[in-house]
């Protein structure tokens, strides 16, 4: 009887001591216990551990320091940062999605990193943009991507259109006409609800004239006429209404469109196919300016201070973004660097550059003028695309 | 003399150790069952009472990015309740989420007892078509939704393929005005199994003999199944249609994937998604307003668990 009752006091002494382990598990969430090891974050899951990327990162570790490298998606860094910003335990370096940085910076986020001695100096005005916000700056880019129309070469010469002929929205319409008329499908592009199909739609919105402050013009309802008159004449997939990047890609891939918008980022793969570029028009004739695209390096804010810390973790930016090896930063990328120096380099190095190095230095900053109202103009952009776009 | 003391002290330490000991023991016993309710209770706490309680905080105080972080939203009172109760959004929200849950689930169980009652029957192959019924079940939402997408594609899909076989014209299924019966469809398909097993079963609980009987009375096998299994099948069916209610409800996964709760096709599940996680159409966060909503959908689901109880008892004051 001693005994099992014994072992009733054990059994529930064991079950409380397991329950008072699980509370202690969830109260011990603090910041990185290594204060040698600097947590870097960045939205390229897709350059896996040991990859080129990986590599290069963990090569730009302070003498001492070694850094943990950690790739989320892009969707997820900015909500993950304010999490952990929130439970101070944030990473060191985060790469932050540009026109999410007057958001970041609002919500107290990010620090300003020229108190860390991280210098932007000779890097272009129009990039570094977005990462200033009140004369702060709080996150320098490594370089830029940007957008350009795609187009299949084989699909043209069939349907006899060139491309040099594309100046204008109309001489656009009627070389995508040609096209489907020589029995292919015409374009694709990416409309989908977000920052994503925003990013896609600026293009034609600025070709159009149109400014964000004042989002409800006559350049929106041109922009919307535009692609919407794409669905209904039947030159782009209806699918372009949910189709995010990579699948407006992938559609693009099949070789069966002429034309797709779509970034820099896929130039390296699509040479190899034998697809060229022209840049997007604007409305009346010449180059539209694209969204700047591109992530910022943001040194976060921690609420428990680690000075000798900050400093290494802007060492780590210092060293991604010196002369030396920002050319290896964006070619490892596949980015355009942000300093006109580097990017023409870039350009010596492949001539292929040369049309999209002159988009990027036309392009303008998503939130550069409007800061954080960029949050609700590009809401009211995208839910107007979204409105045209399904219109029957 | 000795003997009579010797005894009555025994039986005072007896009576010591009789009052001492039951004091004890449910001292201890009590220990133990605190000791093994621990577990459970701190469970029940961390990962339901809290959440709960944090959502119904949140949506009391106004929350942005910012305050989030520092952790000083200012006290709303009922404010933001009000705010979306009176937006219009709220209410064609909540319509479209009764038009998905209600139709949803009454074609689930309907075609789920349909095919319950024929798997009743034994034939061959009866084991292997009732596992490819759970097929639906078993794939990631993630995979079936996608799919769901590409057969719904309005230039490519195979639905679109076969309408035209018959020289029917394409239908844009999740353009905006008709996503909501995209997502329906896609669901109702995900919902069948689940309404099929548990329906089975109840099925098999069913005495064969009821109907052996009926049959020699002369019953058809439709007068069987209204006479005999759906009024036997009621405590199942009411427990089929809860859960089912309750899962079609809180369904974010299959329509987000599909289309992103455009258009016809948000639910107040999907919208309070979005406004959480500034995943709609703005990146801006609102936790107050999306907690709202899971309050209300919390409301809802509570309000049929009590029908359910209520019918439940009903049931058994009937018995």
């Amino acid at each position: 009887m001693s005994y099992s009752k014994g072992r009733i006091l054990l059994a529930a002494g064991t079950a409380l001591a397991m329950t008072l382990g699980l509370g202690a598990c969830g109260g011990s969430s603090q910041s990185s216990a290594n204060d040698k090891e600097i947590d870097f974050w960045d939205p390229y899951p897709q350059h896996t551990s040991g990859s080129d990327w990986d590599n290069f990162v963990k090569k730009c570790a302070p003498e001492g320091y070694t850094i943990k490298r950690q790739g989320l998606p892009q969707n997820d860094v900015l909500n993950n940062l304010t999490t952990s910003v929130k439970e101070d335990n944030a990473p060191d370096v985060v790469i932050l999605d540009n026109p999410f940085m007057p958001t970041a910076v609002d919500a107290g986020l990010v620090t300003d990193i020229t108190k860390n001695g991280v210098s932007s100096e000779g890097f272009d005005e129009n990039i570094i943009g977005p990462g200033i916000v009140d004369g702060v700056e709080y996150g320098v880019p490594f370089g830029s991507n940007a957008l350009g129309l795609y187009y299949n070469p084989e699909i043209l010469k069939k349907a006899g259109v060139d491309p040099s002929s594309i100046k204008d929205w109309d001489s656009l319409n009627a070389a995508i006409k040609k096209v489907v008329d020589s029995g292919n499908k015409g374009i694709v592009f990416s409309g989908i609800k977000g920052e994503e199909g925003v990013f896609q739609y600026l293009p034609w919105f600025w070709g159009a004239g149109g400014n964000l402050k004042n989002v409800d013009s006559a350049a929106m309802t041109d922009a919307n006429n535009l692609l919407s008159s794409w669905i209904k004449n039947g030159w782009a997939p209806k699918s372009v209404t949910t189709d995010n990047q990579s699948a407006s890609w992938d559609k693009f891939l099949t070789g069966e469109y002429g034309f797709a918008e779509n970034g820099s980022w896929w130039w390296p793969s699509a040479k190899d196919k034998g697809y060229e570029m022209v840049a997007i028009p604007s409305k009346d004739g010449g180059i539209a300016p694209v969204a700047t695209g591109g992530e910022f390096m943001t040194l976060p804010y921690h609420k428990t201070e680690n000075a000798d810390k900050a400093k290494a973790s802007a060492a780590v930016i210092n060293c991604l973004i010196s002369d030396d090896t920002l050319l290896k930063t964006n070619d490892t990328l596949g980015y355009l660097a942000g300093k006109k120096t580097v990017r023409d380099e870039q350009v010596a190095n492949d001539e292929t550059l040369k049309p999209w190095a002159d988009v990027v230095s036309r392009a303008q900053g998503r939130t550069t003028d409007v800061g954080l109202d960029y949050e609700d103009i590009s809401s009211q952009l995208s839910q107007g695309e979204q409105t045209a776009l399904n219109e029957q | 003399m000795t003997t009579t003391i010797s005894e009555t002290s025994i039986g005072e330490a007896r009576g010591l150790s009789n009052k001492k000991n039951p004091k004890k023991r449910i001292k201890r016993t009590t220990w133990a069952a605190i000791g093994f309710a621990s577990p459970l209770i701190v469970y029940l706490l961390i990962f339901y009472v809290a959440p709960l309680i944090q959502n119904i905080s949140m949506s009391f105080h106004r929350f942005s990015r910012r305050t989030f972080v520092t952790g000083d939203a200012p006290f709303a009172g009922l404010d933001i309740y009000k705010e979306v109760l009176s937006s219009p959004e709220f209410w064609t929200t909540l319509k479209q989420t009764l038009i998905f849950v209600i139709v949803s689930i009454v074609f689930q169980y309907g075609l789920g007892l349909a095919l319950a009652v024929f798997f009743k029957q034994n034939f061959r192959l009866n084991g292997f078509l009732r596992g490819v019924f759970l097929v639906p079940w078993l794939i990631p939402p993630m995979i079936s939704g996608t799919t769901w997408q590409w057969m719904m594609d309005a230039d490519s899909g195979v639905f679109n393929k076969f309408l035209g076989m018959f020289g029917m014209d394409p239908v844009w299924w999740l353009q905006a005005d008709h996503a909501l019966w995209a997502v329906i469809i896609a669901n109702i398909w995900l919902g069948i199994p689940f309404n099929l097993v548990i329906l089975y079963s109840g099925l098999q609980n069913i005495n064969g003999d009821l109907y052996e009987a009926a049959s020699l009375d002369g019953a058809s096998s439709w007068q069987q199944f209204w006479k005999i299994t759906f009024p036997l099948l009621k405590p199942v069916t009411l427990i089929t249609l809860l859960l089912g209610f309750v899962y079609t409800l809180k369904t974010v996964d299959i329509i987000w994937i599909m289309t992103m709760g455009v258009g016809t096709s948000q639910t107040l599940a999907t919208w309070s998604y979005a406004m959480a996680f500034g995943k709609g159409y703005s990146s801006t966060i609102k936790y107050s307003e999306a907690s709202v909503v899971g309050t209300v959908l919390i409301v809802i689901a509570l309000i049929f668990a009590f029908i359910y109880l209520w019918a439940q008892r009903k049931e058994e004051e009937d018995l």
